[in-house]
């Protein structure tokens, strides 16, 4: 069976699947968002605090997927089977990027431009938010960008847990050998990972072109 | 180019294949590839297999374990990728040639050793003894609470329960699909997909009722829990043997007189507390291995 003849009779089940990877890719880098951005400005203002938060980080990256969700079944609120399960995981791999170049962007804002805000009596909030910020949203879009599209391709082990998303082909035609069913699932994982590049690619030219 | 030259250029080339040809044949000549699935069970084999053909013969052995599935071991052996790995004669009937299951163990081993050979070109080694099949299992307290003891008994609590099942189960004609109309199965939502590793701990932990595992896991004992008896007989028989290459048979016969002293000598519970060394107790599969020849099968 060829893969558009696939599609063709099942494209109610693909686009559903496709649904729920977007979902899971969605509320992961919401997440990973909102935990990286304020940890990562957070490092700016306390170094001590940079190796063991990067390093952590760092070592969650490592944690093969399977096994982390080995560890997570058990936990009470993130746990269990599911896409609760899955986004948890796919959160802790989103991080890193997001932490890292938050940090690195805002502490790599020139210092001559943050003596200038402080001499115009600017507070540390205010500096924050109208210096150094906005001179590191760039960074921190790539960043962002890294995180979407690794979690693109990472979401398909959601399969794993009972969360669905496109890596339920990928795993199905693992399970029967049937090439035809892996492409249909790996096929759009790899144009969505493309798109996402290409589009936050093109928002961070033209925010740093400002 | 004049006639001479044109002989010594071709002279020269057929030197040149000759040797090009020799250093694969070289290479492999003196090393068998053993491979593994993706499950413990599988790799604890693969391991004596391995262990047993490097004391009875010269050949080194290459380990290539926790493969994929069945379907990835049979492409690398096809493919000569591997030289051998070991398979369950009902995977093998259903699953790789596509029959519809049948239960009983003489005529799918006949079946299954024949067309292997005469498809693939590989060859069945006598069995390991054990029968691996697929295990409906729940947790005891549920199983003494409810009064389960066989399939049939769970099909009447079914509606109110949970099943978690691995990718391979749900999709082969002998897993889910025929289960659920031999036993009448349903269940109170469709069953999760998930990997199988993981139902086991998603069962342990009250996340699903009902797993479909392997019947010689170590983990059935461990995490305390109950097999339920396929009193419809609907599981056809899953031996384990090992499938070997008929071209590294032809070419190294010892491989096969070593690999027939481990014939019949695994039973089921034998097979289980092997499991068990792995899985529970996270003993190193080659020192099992080891253990379990120095004991079972002494050198004379």
């Amino acid at each position: 069976m060829s893969l558009i003849e696939f599609y063709a009779r099942n494209g109610r089940e693909a686009l559903g699947l496709l649904g729920q990877h977007l979902v899971l890719v969605g509320i992961s880098t919401a997440v990973a968002l909102a935990i990286g951005v304020p940890l990562g400005i957070a490092l700016t203002r306390r170094p001590a605090w940079r190796r063991p938060v990067l390093g952590t980080a760092n070592v969650f990256q490592t944690i093969p997927s399977l096994a982390l969700f080995g560890f997570l079944i058990p936990l009470p609120l993130l746990g269990g089977i599911g896409a609760r399960t899955a986004i948890a995981a796919l959160v802790v791999y989103a991080l890193l990027p997001i932490i890292r170049n938050t940090y690195t962007g805002v502490i790599g804002v020139d210092a001559a431009v943050v003596e200038a805000g402080r001499g115009m009596g600017m507070t540390d909030g205010e500096l924050l938010r109208l210096v150094e910020l906005p001179l590191a949203v760039p960074v921190i879009l790539a960043g962002v960008r890294i995180a979407v599209v690794v979690g693109v391709g990472t979401a398909t082990i959601a399969a794993a847990i009972g969360a669905g998303g496109l890596g339920v082909y990928i795993f199905r035609g693992v399970a029967t050998v049937n090439d035809t069913l892996i492409l249909a699932g790996a096929l759009p994982a790899a144009v969505l990972a493309l798109a996402a590049d290409a589009g936050l690619g093109a928002l961070e030219r033209r925010l740093s072109r400002r | 180019m004049s006639p001479t030259a044109t002989r010594r250029w071709c002279r020269a080339t057929r030197v040149a294949v000759l040797l090009v040809s020799l250093v694969p044949a070289c290479r492999r000549g003196d090393r068998i590839v053993v491979g593994a699935k993706n499950f413990t069970e599988s790799d604890l084999l693969a391991e004596l297999v391995a262990q047993q053909i490097e004391r009875r013969t010269a050949l080194t052995v290459e380990r290539r374990l926790h493969l994929g599935g069945t379907f990835v071991c049979h492409q690398a052996i096809v493919a000569g990728e591997i030289d051998a790995y070991v398979e369950y004669t009902g995977t093998a009937f259903t699953a790789v040639l596509q029959h519809v299951p049948v239960q009983d163990p003489d005529s799918v081993w006949r079946a299954v050793a024949a067309e292997y050979l005469e498809r693939f070109g590989l060859v069945w080694l006598p069995p390991f003894g054990f029968n691996n099949t697929f295990a409906i299992a729940v947790r005891r307290a549920d199983a003494e609470r409810e009064g389960l003891r066989t399939i049939a008994d769970l099909a009447r609590v079914a509606p109110r329960w949970r099943a978690g099942f691995g990718y391979e189960f749900l999709e082969r004609a002998d897993g889910f699909p025929g289960l659920a109309r031999t036993y009448g199965l349903r269940f109170a939502a469709p069953p999760t997909a998930m990997e199988l590793g993981l139902t086991y701990r998603a069962l342990a932990d009250g996340r699903v009722d009902v797993i479909a595992g392997n019947s010689t896991d170590g983990l059935i004992p461990a995490l305390d829990l109950v097999v339920l008896e396929d009193d419809r007989r609907y599981f056809p028989p899953y031996h384990a043997a090992p499938v070997v290459r008929r071209a590294v048979l032809l070419r190294h016969p010892e491989v096969e007189r070593a690999l027939a002293e481990l014939a019949g000598r695994l039973s089921d519970a034998e097979m289980r507390r092997l499991n068990a060394r792995a899985d529970v107790e996270r003993q190193d599969l080659a020192v099992i291995a080891r253990d379990w020849l120095a004991e079972h099968v002494p050198t004379p």
